[in-house]
């Protein structure tokens, strides 16, 4: 396995619950960067945004045989040391507030996904 | 060799366990030790796709990973549970990554090491009736299922 360490991924996320299809692999893709000792931060923006939402990750369940949801692989993601951040704007348009993200979630502005987009190595976006 | 189940889980009494990484490690009679995954990680893993270990010669911190592990559900470290130089990778897992979920303890073995201060380390992870009992709390504490076993795992009867 080639060395990664200390590298940093930046994984975009736009889609929300109403697709589940695409909501957990973007988190498993940020899981195996933070497991290869990458510096891993997944930013929610447009749709993605609900998904940060208190109650609403716990009804996403693509295997219905698994009892691993959304919400699993969200705290399995914290959990892996990957950082989520919501954006600012978008919170707006889902009339959502602070208090109705999901504990562990920061909240930062359009202009620091600029900086964060230039200082990392890599964005994936999805 | 001796071994314990606990929840359909088996525990080998002649390792060492860092319990909260899930990993154990074999003493070698040359001083290197052996390092693997317990039965109780590939079962949490599920049927496991890809094991991709650090190249021979890495040096390795204890707590820092030695390989990252896949299935289709989970994907992860497996961390060291020793400081040392890694001095061999099981190249059977490349093409055959689910040996470590039919032989976590013997052909499914991740990595050898040449450990750092062995000694001190060893005094941080448990063996025999001590990891007995260290499991059996885990077990209860994180309500893990009863172990599965895919065809073709090792017997330990």
């Amino acid at each position: 396995m080639a060395d990664h360490e200390g590298k940093k991924i930046l994984v975009i996320q736009t889609h929300g619950v109403e697709t589940p299809t695409r909501t957990y692999s973007p988190l498993f893709y940020a899981m195996a960067a933070a497991a290869m000792e990458m510096e891993v931060m997944v930013w929610f923006t447009m749709n993605g945004t609900n998904q940060l939402k208190k109650g609403e990750a716990e009804k996403v369940q693509l295997d219905k045989t698994s009892d691993v949801t959304l919400k699993t692989m969200l705290k399995m993601a914290m959990e892996s040391d990957v950082k989520l951040r919501v954006c600012q704007q978008s919170l707006e348009l889902w009339s959502m507030k602070k208090e109705d993200l999901i504990e562990g979630v920061e909240i930062l502005g359009a202009t620091s996904i600029i900086d964060l987009a230039l200082s990392y190595d890599h964005t994936m976006y999805f | 060799m001796e071994h314990e189940k606990i929840n359909e889980c088996v525990i080998m009494k002649d390792l060492y366990y860092s319990v909260e990484d899930n990993t154990w490690i074999r003493v070698n009679e040359d001083g290197s030790v052996t390092v693997g995954m317990t039965d109780i990680a590939q079962n949490l893993a599920g049927p496991i796709l890809h094991a991709k270990a650090k190249s021979a010669g890495t040096d390795r911190k204890k707590g820092k990973p030695i390989a990252t592990v896949e299935s289709g559900k989970w994907v992860g470290p497996v961390k060291s549970p020793i400081s040392g130089v890694i001095t061999e990778v099981n190249e059977k897992l490349v093409g055959d990554a689910q040996l470590i979920n039919r032989s976590p303890y013997r052909d499914g073995w991740v990595v050898k090491m040449k450990p750092e201060s062995l000694e001190a380390e060893l005094k941080e992870l448990v063996t025999g009736d001590n990891a007995v009992a260290a499991y059996k709390t885990k077990i209860e504490h994180d309500n893990i299922k009863a172990c599965t076993h895919i065809e073709g795992s090792d017997t330990y009867e």
